[in-house]
């Protein structure tokens, strides 16, 4: 979290983390609230979170759930990436056979003739 | 912690730049501007740091999975129905709860009290329902809208407690939109 910013500066995560430490006052926390009351995915995660005793746990499980989570995605597209490599080298391997079939079939019918 | 290279690009468009090109990048992108409020909800059904902790991950990896095989308009709505599932089937594993059909999933609602303010029949048809509702919904609403008190100062001012005053908000603004809607209905059909 960054001090310095401003409270109009400040993204959802900030700002729940601001809330949850009872930094927001008067309009912003007004604001904040009236979100809240209109977003259920908002009320029901800010409700969880209250229940975290030590905050600053959260910053850490946050950083460790977006590490997993890259992991995954990267997971997935090296996966990806692999199997297109794969394919790849089935097609060369195939060129070059028909070539060398090729080949051979030009001598064999070279010393035929 | 979230890619600021991508902070102006909306949900809407990151969900769509990963269906154009498959690209999972643009799914992890948008999947950790859900992170916190995924834990917190998890956290609030499961009550344990480390199950909401692997709640996320699961709800994460079924986002992966099942993201690609059709298409969600609506990413928020449906990545809290999912996290909102998988939380309450962990609690029936564990026989905390019974019957999840009983139990609803709400979706985002999507009223917004402020754009009631703007006209004046509007203004009209608002205070006329604010006095329908019962007393401690209208105490609640006008404290919360109109004198935009806090939470906190709300329960220290009617001596609810803070959850009733959640209550009474959420309930009252639904029954204020539930009121206006009929009440205009009602105009519509005697003009």
């Amino acid at each position: 979290m960054n001090p310095s910013k401003n409270i109009t500066q400040l993204n959802d995560h900030e700002l729940m983390m601001q809330y949850l430490e009872g930094k927001l006052m008067g309009n912003e926390l007004h604001e904040f609230e009236k979100k809240m009351i209109d977003s259920t995915l908002l009320n029901d995660a800010v409700e969880g979170l209250q229940t975290i005793a030590n905050k600053k746990n959260i910053d850490v499980y946050v950083t460790d759930l977006n590490k997993h989570l890259q992991n995954f995605t990267s997971l997935k597209k090296k996966r990806r990436l692999k199997n297109r490599i794969q394919l790849n080298d089935w097609t060369l391997l195939s060129i070059l056979l028909i070539i060398a079939l090729g080949v051979v079939c030009f001598v064999i019918i070279n010393l035929l003739n | 912690m979230i890619n600021n290279k991508f902070d102006h690009i909306t949900d809407n468009e990151l969900l769509e730049k990963f269906y154009e090109t498959s690209n999972n990048e643009y799914l992890g992108i948008l999947l950790q501007r859900y992170t916190l409020l995924l834990l917190g909800t998890c956290m609030k059904y499961l009550k344990n740091e480390s199950d909401a902790k692997d709640a996320v991950q699961q709800v994460f990896l079924k986002a992966i999975n099942e993201l690609p095989k059709y298409r969600v308009t609506y990413l928020k709505s449906w990545i809290y129905m999912v996290a909102k599932n998988h939380c309450l089937m962990q609690l029936r594993k564990k026989n905390i709860i019974t019957d999840i059909d009983n139990v609803s999933i709400e979706n985002e609602d999507e009223f917004d009290i402020e754009n009631y303010r703007l006209k004046e029949f509007e203004l009209q048809l608002l205070e006329q329902s604010i006095e329908l509702l019962n007393e401690e919904q209208k105490k609640c609403v006008l404290l919360f809208y109109i004198q935009k008190k806090s939470y906190t100062e709300i329960t220290a001012a009617l001596g609810f407690t803070l959850m009733q005053v959640k209550s009474y908000i959420q309930n009252g603004k639904r029954n204020l939109k539930l009121l206006i809607e009929k009440k205009r209905k009602q105009t519509n059909e005697s003009i």
